[in-house]
């Protein structure tokens, strides 16, 4: 399936270039603070309440600023200082911003990762059966698709999680389940219906290049070939089809994982996720006190930046081996 | 018809190109317009089957707490929830096809009046970022283009990297931050003028006062929505230079002795720019669900806040009036990228 030429392709291309580097780089850093989040953890992310002697939020280590707090039935103001308790300073509700930085990268791969299979799921057969049949199937399929594309992924995304509700899962921790982490939360709560969503809003990309590759391959002559000895059509398409049109798709499916994991961030913005240790909603949460504690909403912002340019920096790497056409394709 | 499919194959990126090859300019555009009708029928009938099976009594919603049930049964009778579903459907596509979007749940005012007096202050910031896009990107794709492999491709490549990275919300919380009240260049709550109040103002008492207060307000939303447009197209602007440079046309106009400056913007820049139309156009909706959240962020009275409001109060006939009256705008900017495409495409002869 992926052949000597894509293999030698993909090395030449990542040894001729920093930016593939910094990518996998920047990816396997994230995943390592995704995967081994609860052992990297100071605190436990959802436990609230760590404030100062005085009742204030934690600035980041090294650094100070002036609230007013009441004390005694009066209000005065104190200069609070970070601790290297809580490194990168406690949010508004007193959580250790350190840790949910942590756990949010976990929320946003997963999303991106999950999110993407279902849009891969439900994209590429439709757009391989509507290539490669044609005719009347081709039309009817890709009418649906027009009337997806018309919709903006977001604003569909928040209708279908308006109807469906936010339904988060409760998946359980096996770091933590195996005892290598103490006081951390058994179970994660990962944003259910957001994750089938963002596939249902964003499958429609993955039809339009999976249709254009089968109709390419299907009148090519080894399909022209294996059809004379009578081998079914779904024998071709998935024999030939399928295994044929993967460069484009690979490459497509990598850039949209980037596009999903912004899509989950907008959404847990806006207030529809399901978890709250989305670093979206945790940008949203620092909204109210962006003036005066600027770090809660700055470093969860940091986090979506880097996943996202990673996930890029890979998805350009795959393009520039594998297939130079799909620049523009699914954002 | 087998070779019209052929010619679809070429190209990933078809909608048009090839598909209407030998097809005349006007049957184009009336299929054009059909497919677009059937996708606004698509949306409607979409947005009518969610809001079916969605929760909770739409009477109940519609009425303050503690309603008597008389009450709740009158109001069922007068919106004609007790009817069967289709022919809900039908009342309601029929409402739709005159123009009648019906009443929000919520105020109880027409959705129409709710949905247009909010257009302006969407497209005023959806223009002002569309600009914002075009003046940075496209010299910046060229530059990029032109001087490959240099610094200040580098930087372009880099910026552009950003850019598509960034999610709008918390570029423009960090705009605030960063340019609005630690600097102090840019107010930061809502706008106190509309374009269209400063512009008559301007005519009525000749002050541009509050055409600049209009500007200093759109400033930073307009960045904030434009920066991941401005980055798509300096990265497609780039890449679609780069292929076309390689080109036969090129050298040769070169070796005609024809200035580099102008085959590169007359006939490169020009060449680059068809693809690019396309692509765009699908990206209109990108760029509405960037205005949703650009509009949350920054408080702007658009659409995309009073959509998000609507959600809020799950008040399904507003909702469903904006995101219709979206379809159509995307519909109908697709419809007239795709005619554009087509005339200047030479393989679309108009006989």
């Amino acid at each position: 399936m992926i052949s000597e030429r894509v293999k030698s392709n993909l090395k030449q291309t990542f040894s001729e270039s920093l930016l593939p580097k910094i990518g996998l780089l920047l990816l396997i850093s994230i995943l390592f603070m995704a995967m081994f989040a609860p052992i990297l953890a100071t605190h436990d992310p959802t436990r609230t309440g760590h404030y100062t002697e005085e009742g204030a939020e934690y600035p980041p280590l090294g650094h100070e600023y002036t609230t007013q707090v009441a004390a005694d039935g009066e209000i005065g103001e104190v200069t609070v200082r970070g601790s290297s308790e809580h490194v990168l300073g406690t949010n508004n509700v007193g959580q250790d911003v350190y840790s949910r930085f942590l756990y949010g990268a976990r929320i946003s791969l997963l999303v991106g990762l999950l999110g993407t299979s279902m849009a891969v799921a439900i994209g590429v057969p439709v757009g391989l059966v509507a290539g490669y049949y044609g005719g009347r199937v081709d039309d009817g399929l890709m009418r649906i698709a027009d009337v997806m594309l018309a919709f903006p992924a977001l604003v569909l995304a928040l209708a279908l999680i308006g109807v469906f509700g936010e339904s988060p899962v409760q998946v359980p921790d096996p770091i933590v389940l195996a005892g290598l982490a103490e006081g951390m939360p058994e179970s994660i709560p990962i944003p259910g219906t957001v994750t089938i969503v963002v596939g249902l809003v964003t499958w429609v990309w993955f039809a339009r290049v999976a249709r254009g590759e089968a109709l390419s391959i299907r009148n090519e002559e080894y399909v022209k070939a294996a059809r004379s000895f009578g081998a079914s059509n779904w024998t071709i398409l998935s024999k030939h089809v399928l295994p044929n049109s993967l460069t484009p798709i690979i490459v497509l499916a990598t850039i949209q994982v980037a596009v999903i994991i912004l899509l989950e961030a907008s959404l847990a913005y806006l207030g529809f996720s399901g978890t709250t240790l989305s670093w979206g909603y945790e940008i949203e949460r620092g909204q109210d006190v962006l003036r005066t504690r600027p770090w809660v909403s700055m470093l969860p912002g940091i986090g979506i930046v880097l996943a996202v340019i990673s996930v890029n920096l890979l998805g350009d790497w795959f393009r520039d081996a594998l297939d130079p056409n799909i620049e523009g394709e699914g954002r | 018809m087998k070779r019209k499919r052929d010619y679809q194959a070429l190209d990933s990126l078809d909608t048009v190109y090839g598909y209407y090859i030998q097809m005349t300019l006007g049957k184009f555009l009336v299929r054009r317009i059909l497919q677009g009708v059937f996708v606004i029928w698509g949306v409607i009938t979409i947005m009518f089957g969610l809001r079916a099976v969605s929760p909770g009594d739409p009477a109940n919603l519609m009425l303050a707490e503690g309603a008597t049930q008389a009450l709740v049964e009158q109001v069922r009778e007068e919106e004609g929830l007790n009817e069967p579903i289709y022919v809900q459907y039908f009342d309601y596509l029929q409402g739709m096809v005159v123009g009648d979007f019906g009443y929000s749940w919520q105020s109880n005012r027409e959705v129409e009046a709710m949905v247009i007096e909010r257009i302006p202050a969407t497209v005023e910031l959806a223009v002002a970022a569309t600009i914002v896009a075009i003046v940075i990107a496209i010299p910046l794709g060229v530059v990029s283009a032109t001087r490959r492999n240099q610094p200040s491709d580098y930087g372009a490549t880099l910026f552009s990297l950003l850019g598509i990275s960034t999610p709008n919300f918390w570029l423009g919380l960090m705009l605030i931050l960063i340019l609005g009240v630690w600097a102090g260049l840019f107010p930061t709550g809502r706008r106190p003028v509309g374009f269209g109040t400063a512009v008559l103002t301007l005519a009525q008492t000749g002050s541009p006062s509050d055409i600049f207060t209009w500007l200093k307000y759109i400033a930073l939303p307009a960045i904030t929505l434009g920066t991941y447009f401005t980055a798509l197209i300096t990265r497609l602007t780039r890449s679609g230079m780069v292929d076309e440079l390689g080109k036969p046309y090129v050298t040769a106009s070169q070796a005609k002795g024809l200035p580099a400056v102008l085959v590169r913007y007359k006939h490169v820049l020009r060449n680059t720019m068809i693809p690019i139309l396309t692509v765009l156009g699908l990206q209109i909706g990108t760029l509405m669900g960037g205005a949703v959240i650009t509009e949350t962020v920054f408080n702007w009275p658009g659409l995309g806040l009073r959509l998000i409001d609507a959600l809020d109060a799950r008040d399904w006939p507003l909702m469903q009036g904006i995101v219709v009256f979206i379809a159509i705008a995307f519909v109908s900017i697709n419809i007239v990228v795709d005619a554009l495409y087509a005339s200047l495409d030479p393989r679309v002869s108009d006989e």
